[in-house]
């Protein structure tokens, strides 16, 4: 036995590198396995050298830009100041409507989940493959990030946090091809799942029944039944919609309400979903 | 002590790269600054050095997945047994010798990995969208391998690599 291990002993030691994997993976298929100490101590050398390199990639493209920027910086600000007293307006009219709603909500007898401080964070890194869609967040276990969380930006939905340790986490993003959020057509509100389609780009709508008038250009919303996203967060815009002949559902695409690409500083939300009163106490 | 320092600088190559393909704006396409690593031991390093560095080149790039499951060691192994088989076969050593194992290598592994993305993901994850990706990642990986080759070749030197594959 021993002459046997002796003699094949490099066979055996690269077998066995191959095959641990290997059987790892296809056990745990594509779910992924729990951080264990290396891999917190990988994330935990990582982290700061992403965080210095955004840093420094961020001064330089800022010092570039500086310059071309003050160019045209006037009649932009004349931009900004008409933007701003419509954004005022639209402010008051919100107002209104929040008022409205919160009277409504008590009538119905809702109940507020509680939602703590929302977590502000800055992304440090794209995952290095592109068979999975994920950023690194330089907010993580120690500020309380956990996976589950949702994690948008004021345009609307970036995705949830998938693994969080240490000073950092990971959030899968909706474009990717695990990804699945609860939605509704803002306009006819009509319900449906978007997914994403692993191309970082655009997501795919489904479930929504062919005979539905659904358009290009209608808004899509989370709906909130997926227990992750809170109702009303912007997902997107339906594109390319068409009817097959065969089949009950339509097939329509979604461009992200967000730039995932380019995307800088996120907000992660720590449990925020609000519910019936009739559907949390029993 | 080279295992430690390719897995070191393994670390810190992908760290770098993770953030200039966001600066970059790219969406499925990245640069296999890793597989440029184990293509290079894969010709030069000894067997076992070159197969446990490749093993912590894979498990550093399923760390950074942020859903580690064991795929990119296994990836990276095979393809180090792979184009440690072609290199018996053809000389890989000079600078473009290399970078066209880094291009073959890059290839092969997004599809390899696109593959089993596809055998194991719901609804085919998105195996064909990221297809588009691969042309760009093969020559931004061969351009990232050829510049690192210099480097590389200060830590591995070994310009003998013991012949015959596995023995």
């Amino acid at each position: 036995m021993v002459r046997f291990l002796t003699r094949y002993r490099e066979p055996l030691i690269v077998g066995a590198l191959l095959v641990y994997p290997l059987v790892s993976y296809l056990s745990s298929g594509h779910r992924g396995r729990e951080p264990n100490f290396a891999d917190r101590l990988i994330l935990a050398i990582s982290s700061p050298v992403q965080a210095a390199c955004t840093w420094a990639f961020n001064g330089v493209g800022r010092a570039a830009s500086g310059y071309v920027a003050l160019k045209g910086a006037h009649e932009e600000a004349q931009e900004c100041r008409a933007s701003l007293a419509e954004a005022h307006a639209a402010v008051n009219a919100l107002k209104e409507a929040e008022a409205e709603n919160a009277r409504l909500k008590a009538a119905l007898g809702y109940v507020e989940a509680t939602v703590d401080q929302e977590i502000v964070a800055r992304v440090i890194g794209l995952n290095p493959t592109a068979q999975f869609q994920s950023i690194r967040i330089n907010r993580g276990e120690d500020q309380g990030v956990r996976p589950g969380m949702p994690v948008l930006t004021p345009d609307g939905v970036v995705g949830q946090v998938v693994r969080s340790v240490g000073g950092s986490a990971d959030v899968m993003l909706l474009t990717d091809a695990s990804s699945r959020v609860g939605a509704v057509l803002q306009r006819t509100r009509v319900r449906a799942t978007v997914t994403g389609l692993g191309d970082g780009r655009r997501l795919s709508l489904n479930l929504v029944r062919r005979e539905e008038d659904t358009r290009d250009g209608d808004e899509v919303v989370t709906s909130g039944t997926d227990g992750i996203f809170p109702p009303g967060l912007h997902v997107g815009t339906v594109h390319d919609v068409g009817r097959p002949a065969v089949g009950m559902f339509l097939t329509a695409t979604v461009k992200p309400a967000v730039d995932l690409a380019r995307v800088e500083e996120v907000l992660v939300i720590p449990v925020a979903l609000t519910l019936p009163a009739a559907a949390v106490t029993r | 002590m080279k295992f430690l320092a390719f897995t070191g600088l393994a670390l810190l190559l992908l760290s770098v790269e993770s953030v200039v393909v966001k600066f970059l704006g790219l969406e499925v396409t990245r640069i296999d600054v890793g597989l440029a690593l184990v293509v290079f031991v894969a010709l030069r390093a000894t067997t076992v050095e070159g197969a446990f560095t490749a093993f912590a080149a894979g498990y550093l790039l399923d760390a950074f997945t942020g859903r580690p499951t064991g795929l990119y060691p296994f990836l990276a192994v095979l393809t180090f047994l792979l184009v440690r088989a072609a290199g018996q076969v053809v000389d890989g050593r000079s600078r473009g010798g290399y970078a066209l194992f880094v291009a073959a290598a890059t290839f092969g592994h997004a599809l390899l990995a696109l593959f089993f993305g596809w055998l194991t993901a719901r609804q085919g994850g998105g195996a064909g969208s990221a297809l588009a990706g691969v042309p760009l990642q093969v020559l931004l990986s061969t351009v990232a391998g050829v510049a690192l080759f210099p480097l590389l070749k200060r830590i591995e030197p070994g310009d003998h690599p013991e012949p015959g594959g596995l023995r």
